[in-house]
């Protein structure tokens, strides 16, 4: 008995050690995440707009029908990102993630000083690159700091009833996301 | 005879574990849930404190949680008597929500997809349902049309109903007078 129980016993210690790495792998480890879907609709550091879901098909699971979504995957790796969403007559929200999927930052339209929601998303060390006195004057702009070099920009849009679709879509066409200086 | 042992072990350590990786991330978001009636949130989960679980779910699923100034998100699958809500009945849900500038009630299937039905109509948000005269919101999920705010659920025996909270105050989930509405099973066939 003993002989199976000590086997059993150690590969079930095995086994609580290979979940507990598993789990924390996954995120780096998964093919088919958000960031491989968006990355398929277009270019890095360039707006997509992400098809309306359906019950056939839906880029990325149980995105609310109620909404337009657009979005801009990020590489910021020769320097920083400007973004410019414009504002609706209803909830804009934009969501920051790292290519991993997790948020570390959001906003939304209440935060907008005019008809858009202007950004600016860089690095700690891009950031510290900023001339000081840049960075006083332009106090009213929004600058982001990204955790990762690599992630996903989610913009969200309420559509109050069906007949402002197009037009909801229309206004998130205009969003614009491209290197610091291309963007005004 | 040590080496089988050995292979043994690490045969069951592989298997277990990994195991049970495959059924913790198809699962929802992990630990820190919260419970109102049968609606359950996760309201870490659009934060950069998400669990490893969450996380993991995630990435598996290709979902992209809203960040936490966006919105709250909650999930029911049963009714008040821990039913599974099922698509073939008439389902009944009725009460006040939490306080938000908007929210939206969408129903999907037992996999996470939109139920088709000619009308393209698979939620109601907050600008367009009708209240009755106590406020309440009142929305029936039934295979066949029926009176009153209606949302088509096929033939599905699992349905999900997700409502989503956008831009709401601070705080207000964890309240003790946090109210979600009720979800009664009304008739089955």
């Amino acid at each position: 008995m003993i002989r199976i129980a000590l086997p059993v016993a150690a590969g079930l210690v095995l086994g609580g050690l290979v979940h507990i790495l598993s789990i924390f792998a996954l995120p780096q480890l998964a093919q088919n995440d958000a960031y491989a879907r968006l990355s398929a609709l277009g270019k890095t550091n360039e707006i997509v707009q992400v098809p309306d879901p359906t019950p056939f098909e839906s880029l990325l699971p149980r995105l609310d029908p109620a909404f337009v979504f657009a979005a801009c995957v990020f590489d910021l790796s020769r320097g920083p990102l400007a973004l410019s969403v414009p504002t609706t007559p209803d909830l804009v929200s934009v969501a920051f993630y790292t290519r991993q999927g997790r948020v570390f930052y959001s906003l939304n339209d209440r935060a907008a000083a005019r008809r858009s929601i202007d950004l600016q998303l860089m690095t700690a060390e891009q950031r510290a690159l900023l001339p000081r006195d840049e960075d006083v004057t332009a106090a009213d702009r929004l600058i982001i700091e990204s955790p990762a070099t690599l992630g996903i920009i989610f913009v969200r849009a309420f559509v109050r009833e069906e007949g402002a679709r197009a037009n909801i879509r229309e206004l998130l066409s205009k969003a614009k996301c491209g290197p610091l200086g291309a963007v005004r | 005879m040590r080496a089988l042992f050995f292979i043994f072990a690490l045969i069951i350590g592989s298997a277990s574990g990994l195991g049970m990786t495959w059924v913790m991330s198809a699962r929802d978001n992990g630990f820190g849930a919260l419970d109102i009636g049968v609606w359950r949130s996760w309201p870490r989960s659009g934060t950069a404190e998400a669990d490893p679980y969450a996380r993991a779910n995630f990435a598996r699923s290709g979902e992209l949680p809203l960040g936490f100034s966006e919105g709250v998100v909650f999930v029911a699958t049963t009714d008040d008597r821990g039913r599974a809500i099922d698509g073939r009945c008439i389902t009944r849900i009725k009460g006040k929500l939490l306080p938000a500038r908007f929210w939206t009630l969408t129903v999907y299937d037992g996999r996470g997809r939109l139920i088709e039905n000619p009308a393209a109509r698979y939620a109601f948000t907050s600008t367009e349902v009708v209240f009755d005269a106590e406020g309440d919101v009142e929305v029936w999920l039934a295979p066949r049309a029926h009176s009153g705010n209606w949302l088509p659920t096929g033939e599905n025996e699992r349905i999900t109903v997700v409502i989503r909270l956008y831009d709401m105050p601070t705080g207000v989930a964890r309240s003790e007078a946090a109210q979600m509405p009720r979800v009664t099973r009304e008739k089955c066939p």
